[in-house]
């Protein structure tokens, strides 16, 4: 069975992008368009990895992260957050919540795969 | 992967992303909650940048860049948001807009228009950063990895493996990762040959920490990655990971040829190491670390400890092997001396010092000018400003020839390397004897004396220097000598190439001579004027005909390059013995001290280095001069040229006649004069061609007062004065 990867972001065109990539590398994506939406979808399905923007409407990504590793069955799950290059203040708070990966934006799709497959291989 | 429907949707958000922005851009002083419209903003130009950069839409990631990194500021309270901002960031979308339009319209290339229009609008959000950030990095999409380095040989053996010894932190489970993962993604490079699993860090099971990883790896990898993307592998356990990665053998090989091969810049250690791929910035960020904390460690107790060497670092973590950071080492030390030297010496185009030459000589006549004017004038304080100024342009002069001087040494240099070849191919022994290296002469007449030099040498070893047989039997060491010297004699530069051969034969070269119609045999030479006829064009006494001299061309085209660097050449010989060929060589071509005398309403000029002294004609030694061209000089014979005569200058000498003693390569004699005018510094002009072949003048200079004056040459006038006297001498007798 194929692996799931979560993809929050408020760009329609950046989930778009990466689940192309990614369903084309033999992934399943669950897709949200920002933090609260994200944690509705962790309905106790099974997500092997999470990938989140940063700066998202209504909840951003580090608080939906923080909010996630509260849920026992997403402690585990290894989370790539999507940053800007100038955003060092925000990586350390990220991986104070628990997101230890980090992918710099923009990035080019490949790119993301490459960083995916780091940590979990379809 | 096909993106167009991707793309197509980015056009669409884009769109709805601006009008957002416009909306909460007019709105932003009415809003309830302008925070949040900030925010609004800000996200829509982030949006924008990250999803162009999904598209590698360079351009509008640039743009948006700024504006992201302006209005970060402005979420930042940094900056305050006013109306001006407003209309600029209003235009910034319009200037989006303009670009995503250009692009559904298919244009890769946005027009310069539009370019320039965005350059504008970046200038002006650019204002807003201040100062400091000025200078935007523009940003670019980071370039993926994918350098790779050639494997020796194509292909590895076995045992030719990248080690990398792998120890995950305690936290790697707790934070999602999955150890085995990395190991996956690490066979997705190459190929891992052999693993081993560390157990000593694995506590007892019932101390275990089911949430903690405990888990060391030893690995065997084979690979033609290099060490930056193997360590990328592990980037996102990096932090809590200890890892080495060694590299294989063969890659010793190859990170001491890319050390070698680094460019010459004085680059610190690290940096080299990082630069050929053997440390790895994490890596050398760590080493830096562990200096730094070493140095503070030690520093309360001891005060200013040194700190550790990042060599020493790096080789004991076990970064890097100990040869590879010798060998960078060993090229920094390089760099640095090659540096030292390059400060030492500084190359000039031979064409800006002829320039500053030529105007240093411009400004000595102004100089000069200027000086008569100020003398003519009563004015003591001019006199002595000009006179002040005079010193200077003189000590310029001479600075800016010293800038052309060059060692004779270099040219001397070449000269091993020819004496032991030909002497190989005459199958004699033959030793090079330098000295006088150090002597400075003009660089043009060391770029022009090499070519007479080469011939005499090889003169002097075909001919001068015997085979050894007949050395012995004359007594002589087998082994022949050469000797090449230089050195400075007034205002003059000699330099000798001597050897210790055979001589020259007196009889052979007159009867030669004679044979060939160059003198009559009843002439009446010295030794010296028949050693000096091996000079004249088409003498040769050498039986037979070598292919390196003896075709009678080389001497005469020896003296013909000299003469045309306003030099002499002398020879002594002495049979059995060897012979020594001296060049005299004036110390420069450019400038020289003069001497300047009247004669009439003539001036002419002297160089001041042959002039030895200068007295009065008496009345008593000028009736006595009438008869023989003569006078005694506390008791020397001195012959004399009375330059009225010799230049047919019209009128009368007056009452009172001078004699300036000049003397030239062992030479005396004395120039009669009218008048003493005193040191000058005068440039030297070239005669024209017209003039080439007049005897007793030299050139010609231009004085102060803007007349012109002739500068004499000493040597034929010397060789005049000697003679005439000689010649009076005969016909009396």
């Amino acid at each position: 069975m194929a692996k799931s990867i979560l993809i929050v972001d408020d760009s329609v065109t950046l989930r778009q992008v990466v689940s192309i990539a990614l369903k084309g590398a033999g992934y399943d994506v669950i897709e949200a368009c920002d933090g609260k939406d994200a944690l509705g979808k962790l309905n106790g399905q099974k997500i092997h990895l999470i990938v989140s923007d940063v700066n998202m409407p209504n909840m951003d990504g580090i608080t939906f992260v923080q909010e996630a590793k509260k849920l026992p069955a997403y402690k585990f799950t290894p989370v790539i957050m999507l940053t800007t290059e100038a955003g060092e203040d925000k990586k350390s708070a990220g991986q104070a919540a628990g997101a230890k990966a980090w992918v710099v934006k923009p990035f080019k799709p490949e790119q993301m795969l490459t960083a995916v497959s780091k940590l979990i291989l379809p | 992967m096909n993106l167009d429907n991707a793309l197509q949707t980015f056009f669409v958000e884009s769109h709805e992303l601006l009008q957002a922005m416009e909306d909460a851009l007019l709105d932003i002083e009415h809003s309830d909650d302008p925070v949040e419209s900030v925010n609004a903003i800000f996200r829509a130009a982030h949006t924008i940048k990250g999803s162009a950069g999904l598209f590698g839409l360079d351009g509008i990631v640039a743009f948006t860049h700024v504006m992201e990194s302006v209005l970060d500021k402005v979420r930042g309270n940094d900056l305050a948001i006013d109306d001006g901002m407003v209309a600029l960031l209003l235009s910034c979308g319009d200037h989006i807009k303009v670009l995503l339009n250009s692009l559904v319209d298919g244009q890769e290339q946005s027009d310069p228009a539009v370019f320039a229009e965005g350059a504008v609008l970046i200038e002006r959000l650019s204002k807003y950063l201040g100062a400091s950030e000025n200078q935007i990095e523009p940003a670019t999409l980071p370039q993926q990895h994918e350098t790779r380095v050639e494997a020796m040989g194509g292909g590895f053996v076995e045992t030719d493996n990248w080690h990398i010894s792998l120890h995950f932190g305690r936290s790697v489970l707790r934070n999602g990762m999955d150890p085995l993962s990395f190991l996956r993604y690490l066979g997705t490079m190459g190929r891992i040959v052999g693993i081993s699993t560390l157990l000593d860090a694995i506590p007892p099971a019932a101390e275990m920490d089911h949430e903690s990883c405990y888990l060391s790896f030893e690995i065997n990898f084979q690979s033609d990655a290099d060490k930056a993307a193997i360590e990328g592998a592990f980037e996102f356990v990096r932090d809590d990971c200890v890892i080495h990665i060694l590299p294989p053998r063969s890659r010793i090989a190859d990170f001491l040829e890319l050390i070698q091969n680094l460019p010459e810049e004085d680059m610190r250690l690290g940096d080299m190491l990082v630069r050929c791929g053997t440390l790895t910035q994490k890596e050398l960020e760590e080493a830096l670390a562990l200096q730094s904390a070493g140095a503070s460690g030690n520093a309360p107790e001891s005060g200013e400890e040194p700190k550790r060497p990042i060599g020493e670092i790096v080789v004991e973590a076990g970064m890097v092997q100990a040869p590879v950071v010798e060998a960078a080492l060993e090229k920094q030390k390089h760099i640095k001396e090659a540096k030292g030297q390059e400060n030492r010496v500084i190359r000039v185009d031979a064409e800006k010092l002829d320039n500053l030459i030529n105007l240093v000589g411009e400004l000595v006549i102004a100089g000069a000018s200027a000086s008569l004017l100020s003398h003519r004038s009563v004015d003591v304080p001019l006199q002595e400003a000009t006179s002040n100024i005079s010193r200077l342009v003189e000590e310029i002069r001479d600075s800016a020839l010293q800038l052309r001087m060059v060692q004779i040494g270099e040219t001397f240099r070449r000269f091993n390397r020819v004496v032991r070849d030909v002497s190989r191919e005459l199958g004699k022994d033959i030793e090079l004897l330098i000295s006088g290296a150090e002597t400075e002469l003009d660089k043009t007449v060391v770029e022009k004396i090499g070519d007479p030099l080469m011939h005499l040498v090889r003169n002097a070893m075909d001919h001068g220097i015997e085979s050894a047989e007949l050395r012995q039997s004359r007594g002589k060491p087998a082994k022949g000598t050469l000797r090449l010297n230089a050195y400075h004699e007034s205002g003059s530069i000699v330099i000798e190439v001597g050897d210790d051969g055979g001589g020259l034969n007196r009889e052979r070269i007159l009867k030669k001579a004679i044979d060939k119609g160059l003198v009559s045999p009843t002439q009446n030479l010295s030794d010296q004027e028949i050693y000096m006829l091996i000079f004249e064009a088409g003498f040769s006494t050498a039986e037979q005909v070598s292919n390196l001299s003896g075709r009678g061309v080389g001497m005469d085209v020896v003296r013909r390059n000299i003469e045309a660097l306003r030099g002499t050449c002398e020879l002594d010989s002495q049979e059995g013995q060897g012979s020594t060929v001296r060049i005299r060589l004036p110390l420069t071509l450019a400038i020289i001290d003069g001497f300047q005398i009247g004669v009439g309403s003539a001036s002419y000029v002297v160089p001041l280095d042959m002039v030895k002294e200068c007295l009065e004609l008496s009345s008593e030694e000028r009736q006595k001069a009438k008869d023989h061209h003569y006078i005694n000089l506390r008791g020397e014979v001195l012959p004399f040229v009375r330059l009225r005569e010799r230049f047919s200058e019209k009128g009368q000498a007056g009452p009172r006649e001078n004699v300036v003693v000049v003397q030239y390569g062992g030479q005396k004699a004395g120039l009669v004069v009218d008048e003493l005018m005193g040191e000058l510094q005068a440039v030297i002009k070239p005669l024209g061609c017209l003039f080439g072949n007049l005897k007793g003048v030299s050139g010609s200079t231009i004085l102060g007062n803007g007349e012109v004056a002739l500068i004499l040459d000493v040597p034929s006038l010397i060789q005049q004065a000697v003679n005439a006297d000689t010649q009076m001498a005969l016909s009396q007798a």
